[in-house]
């Protein structure tokens, strides 16, 4: 039983990405055949032709998620600590999750009248402040969890030890907040990289990330390309697991 | 002899709640004075206060004759050290020791020479390369210890420094502080809530009660006073030796 368990969960991760790979090597794949009927790698030959645009697709949606990832991650460590002194906190908390109870798809209908009126609709930097929207509130739930008694006090001893603010967060907050912050980055870098109701409604197709550009193969019935995109929108992911288990959980310190 | 620090009408309220209430008392220059407080009164707003980490509501504090109330924390050279360690856990032993060194700039040779120097003197120099998490409870304290003492502070404060610490390390950590703090001359407030700790470690006793704060001119007055505890104390060991 133990390890039909440990078989079945292998699968359900395996599997589907497996199966990506294949698809986006198929060609030719007719009702009811289970797999498609050749394989070859003509499809990924396609992301050197001029016309495709995915190598561009694949930039612009590493650019974005890398800008949001950063701003969230930086702004969201300096409200994590206000917030962690306020009286407030569990109150201003509470507000975090409000994001997630509407939805992003709904507070992008919600707020875009007013990308439109700001002329945001449809830009890079529009796509850019709506995810901001959906991935800070996240950043700060995150991080609020680090900034308990003990930090407070090793930041006030550095403080009586000669530091100012600026030294006090460059030589000790921010280093012993590494893994925190990392992990915050990647958190919201996902959350960005996979983001695609708010990205499609304010980005009115005019901005294309791979998400976007995934449904829209999705849409047209051509599947292989489809494939083809979701194999590299699942390469960074999995390359910041693969990070994160290396560098992250094999470094962490004890305070 | 002339007071280094000089603490006038402190007060401090949270709220509606009085924490300090006219805290006035002197410390002179190479002074050890142990305070003791219960939790909740007072002791540690106060010692934040005095290292600038807290604002007073009313009263001054003068150190070397010049008013502190408005200088930084990192300005004040006062030094106030937690019943943890807190040893920063992304440098390693020498490192942590260095750390106020560094932020001062002072040349590599001499921070070098200093950090050594201390290790030497808290017995732990074979230890000097390892991280934090690598030391016991009592190791860490000695190197926390020596990261305040190496910037040669002007004052030192101490909030139950051995509070988390088991009897015999608790006693070992006294005889280092004695002993150290002989022999660099400090001058420092010790608070704890042990008895006989503040008695080993003071050249004074003072109290400080629901925010007030009495410092005893003598450790007569201090057995005399039926307040303090010390009475009681004194009979209870009595009666094993009558």
């Amino acid at each position: 039983m133990k390890k039909v368990l440990q078989i079945l969960f292998a699968l359900s991760i395996v599997f589907p990405i497996g199966f990506l790979v294949v698809l986006s090597l198929g060609r030719n794949w007719p009702y009811p055949e289970v797999l498609p009927q050749s394989l070859s790698l003509e499809n990924w030959s396609f992301l050197q032709q001029s016309d495709s645009e995915l190598w561009l697709t694949f930039l612009l949606s590493l650019l974005i998620s890398i800008i949001v990832a950063t701003a969230t991650t930086a702004l969201a460590f300096v409200t994590s600590k206000q917030l962690a002194q306020s009286k407030y906190r569990n109150k201003l908390m509470l507000l975090a999750y409000i994001p997630y109870v509407l939805s992003p798809v709904i507070l992008a209908a919600t707020l875009q009248f007013y990308f439109i009126y700001a002329s945001l609709s449809g830009s890079v930097a529009g796509v850019l402040l709506a995810q901001f929207f959906i991935a800070y509130p996240f950043a700060v739930i995150i991080l609020n969890n680090f900034w308990n008694r003990k930090i407070r006090s090793m930041e006030e001893l550095s403080r009586t030890l000669g530091s100012s603010s600026w030294q006090t967060l460059k030589k000790v907050l921010i280093p012993v907040s590494k893994n925190a912050l990392l992990l915050c980055f990647f958190q919201t870098f996902l959350i960005s990289w996979f983001e695609f109701g708010l990205t499609n409604l304010i980005g009115v197709g005019s901005v294309q990330t791979l998400t976007v550009k995934v449904f829209s193969y999705v849409n047209e019935a051509n599947i292989f390309y489809a494939a083809l995109a979701s194999c590299l929108l699942i390469a960074p992911p999995m390359i910041l697991i693969w990070l994160n288990k290396k560098y992250i959980f094999a470094t962490e310190t004890v305070i | 002899m002339d007071a280094l620090l000089d603490i006038k009408n402190i007060t401090k309220s949270f709220g509606t709640e009085k924490v300090l209430d006219n805290v006035t008392f002197q410390l002179a220059e190479h002074e050890v004075l142990s305070v003791l407080g219960k939790s909740g009164s007072g002791k540690t707003t106060l010692l934040k206060i005095l290292a600038g980490l807290e604002r007073e509501d009313s009263g001054e504090i003068t150190l070397s004759r010049k008013r502190m109330n408005d200088t930084l924390p990192n300005k004040r050279n006062i030094v106030y050290l937690y019943q943890e360690p807190l040893l920063f856990p992304h440098l390693n032993i020498e490192e942590n020791v260095a750390f106020g060194l560094r932020i001062r700039k002072q040349p590599k040779e001499q921070i070098t020479a200093k950090v050594a120097e201390m290790l030497e003197e808290i017995g732990l120099s074979e230890h000097a390369r390892k991280m934090p998490h690598q030391l016991s409870g009592g190791q860490r304290q000695r190197v926390s210890f020596a990261r305040a003492l190496v910037i040669n502070p002007k004052v030192l404060l101490l909030d139950e420094p051995f509070g988390a610490l088991d009897s015999e390390t608790r006693t070992q950590m006294q005889q280092l502080f004695k002993r150290v703090s002989a022999k660099y001359r400090l001058t420092s407030l010790f608070i704890t809530h042990d008895l006989k700790e503040a008695l080993i470690m003071g050249d004074h006793i003072g109290k400080i009660e629901k925010g007030v704060f009495k410092k005893y001119k003598s450790q007569e007055e201090f057995y005399n006073d039926e307040t303090s505890g010390v009475r009681q104390e004194a009979e209870f060991w009595k009666q094993f030796n009558p």
